[in-house]
């Protein structure tokens, strides 16, 4: 319980330190909020007013407490151009950026071990070699890069999948749910893409290191099947510090999938974020990145707990 | 020969290991090769502006990239991209790893703020870092300068983290204690003691923060936040996603595109043959 208290703590330290430093960086910024949502040559009067509208002539402390206080009600702020709570913007747009991600993170897990499997067994044979040099460059891709790419060669030659949008409207039921997943296919392979060459290697190196260790010579000793030692007794050991890694990497995700959707036009919180940066929506912007922040620290600490019931070591 | 090898210093022993890296040479080389593309944008193609005749032509003599919906030449575009997309991404780098050592030594150094700076940088490098490089830019209005500053801001904790550690070794290590015994300040430790052994690790920081914040100002142009009056390699592909050529002219998106993967992909090789030269240095 203690451990779960701890992780609970930084979870939430994490969130108010996005919270503050979104919050500071926004009003310490140089140029007039207010300009984000009139004309420029408008009244002094209007100004004032705008300005008041907005909170913005409270000091800095009243305001900053007052940010936090409507945050605990899950209220950020209106949007400046559509008149509408971001709250609702945005939360209409989550489930999107999730059901993106976790099926991105998911494939991306589901191939990797395999794939790091394969070239930690054969390690410094022409596969293993193979699997490294592909992960390496794979690192080095560019998101929206790789999207266009999938889009032009998957999408618009070969006409497979649609290569916008996130679900056809007129679609019901069953149809509906095999549209959503037709839709899903190409933004979420170019999130894979992405993701998964770092996965491959860091799982590659840790499962090396895992096979060095004197309970897989054990193993060995005792005739335990060469793929039962991999599987069974190495591989659990290796995914823990792989797994951390991948929490680590979630920001990355995250960015990605802002990325990625803005391409497909995929109607998530990325896709509200390339919106809102056409119409200079700052306050969608700040709820997008605190929205964003909060989902990865949640799934952080959905990591960490698991990963306490399942491994006593880390219970610390 | 043997004689030959011990007069030799690490660092002329690393890059001798180095030179028989075929990978990382060439990498090194492409590097090299798109600075001067950069520097001398001016002298192979005019500033890619206005309107032209030949609108989304695929690549031909004429036009070695192709043009886009409004007649510009691609290859100008990439060309004189590449100039913007290195000065981003190189200053960015330089002011990164500036505040990045910064923090990073005094964190190994100063014992008392090592937990509140250590907490800051994990804090940061946990959080979704796009999303706050998007709003800052947005708020701070489109320039390159912006671009620079705001990547800086935001890719300086791995630097930290990387240059803590390496300066944790050398805290303990007998000549700093020596030094504070004969009474050095702790500046002069520090500048005369700790940084010249987290340099090396710096090396390797340089190249790959610059790849990131190539990878970063990519990302935020092609958002649209780039800088309206240059071109970059992510403007590119943000005016191609605007006017829809996306899925239509694939010569407006492929080449910049290869660019960004040839620049990110010689760094990150060259920082991994930079690397193995370094710790093979001594079995070689």
């Amino acid at each position: 319980m203690r451990f779960i208290g701890l992780r609970l703590a930084r979870g939430v330290l994490t969130l108010w330190f996005a919270v503050t430093v979104t919050f500071f960086l926004v009003r310490l910024l140089p140029g007039d909020p207010v300009l984000a949502v009139a004309d420029p040559n408008m009244t002094e009067e209007l100004h004032q007013k705008l300005l008041a509208d907005f909170g913005l002539d409270q000091p800095l402390g009243v305001q900053y407490l007052d940010y936090l206080g409507q945050l605990l009600h899950g209220n950020l702020g209106m949007s400046f151009r559509q008149s509408i709570p971001v709250t609702t913007v945005l939360m209409e747009r989550l489930p999107w950026t999730l059901i993106l991600t976790i099926t991105a993170m998911v494939v991306t897990i589901v191939l990797g071990i395999p794939l790091g499997v394969l070239a930690a067994t054969r390690a410094k044979g022409w596969l293993d070699r193979v699997i490294q040099i592909t992960g390496v460059t794979a690192q080095s891709l560019f998101v929206p890069s790789v999207g266009i790419f999938l889009m032009y060669v998957l999408g618009v030659w070969l006409g497979w999948f649609p290569i916008g949008g996130a679900v056809d409207l007129d679609a019901t039921g069953i149809g509906a749910t095999l549209s959503m997943i037709h839709h899903l296919v190409l933004p979420c392979l170019s999130l894979v893409l992405v993701q998964l060459g770092g996965y491959v290697l860091t799982m590659r190196t840790t499962l090396i290191d895992a096979l060095g260790e004197d309970y897989v010579s054990l193993a060995k000793a005792k005739g335990v099947r060469p793929g039962k030692v991999v599987w069974k007794h190495a591989l659990r050991n290796a995914l823990l510090p792989t797994t951390t890694i991948a929490g680590l990497q979630l920001g990355t995700l995250v960015g990605g999938a802002v990325l990625t959707e803005t391409i497909y036009a995929y109607p998530g919180i990325g896709r509200a974020i390339y919106e809102a940066v056409g119409q200079l929506d700052f306050p969608v912007l700040q709820g997008a990145f605190v929205l964003l922040a909060a989902a990865v620290v949640v799934a952080n600490l959905i990591t960490d707990v698991a990963y306490g019931i399942l491994d006593p070591r880390v219970r610390t | 020969m043997t004689a030959a090898t011990v007069e030799l210093t690490p660092r002329q022993r690393t890059w001798a290991s180095f030179r028989r890296n075929p990978l990382g040479l060439a990498s090194g080389v492409v590097l090299v090769l798109l600075a001067l593309i950069a520097i001398f944008a001016p002298l192979i193609a005019p500033f890619p502006e206005g309107y032209g005749t030949d609108t989304s032509q695929p690549p031909s003599g004429a036009h070695w990239f192709g043009t886009d919906d409004i007649g510009q030449d691609v290859f100008a575009q990439v060309i004189w991209g590449t100039r913007v997309s290195m000065a981003v991404g190189v200053s960015a780098s330089v002011l990164a790893i500036v505040i990045g050592l910064l923090i990073g030594v005094s964190a190994a150094y100063f014992r008392r703020l090592d937990t509140p700076l250590g907490v800051l940088v994990d804090l940061s490098l946990s959080l979704p870092m796009l999303p706050l490089m998007i709003l800052v830019a947005a708020l701070a209005g489109p320039s390159v300068r912006t671009l620079a500053v705001v990547i800086a801001l935001f890719s300086w904790p791995e630097v930290a983290r990387v240059v803590r550690s390496q300066a944790l070794s050398i805290v303990p290590m007998p000549f700093v204690s020596a030094a504070k015994v004969v009474g050095g300040s702790s500046l002069w430790i520090v500048r005369k003691h700790l940084l010249p052994g987290v340099i090396p690790v710096v090396g390797v920081s340089v190249v790959l923060t610059t790849s990131r914040a190539v990878i970063a100002e990519a990302g935020l142009s092609f958002l649209g936040l780039g800088d309206p009056s240059s071109w970059s390699w992510g403007t590119i592909l943000h005016k191609a996603q605007q006017s829809g050529s996306l899925a239509s002219a694939w010569w407006t998106t492929l080449f910049p595109s290869l660019a960004i993967l040839l620049l990110v992909l010689s760094t990150t090789l060259l920082s991994v043959a930079y690397n193995d030269a370094r710790n093979h240095r001594d079995a070689s």
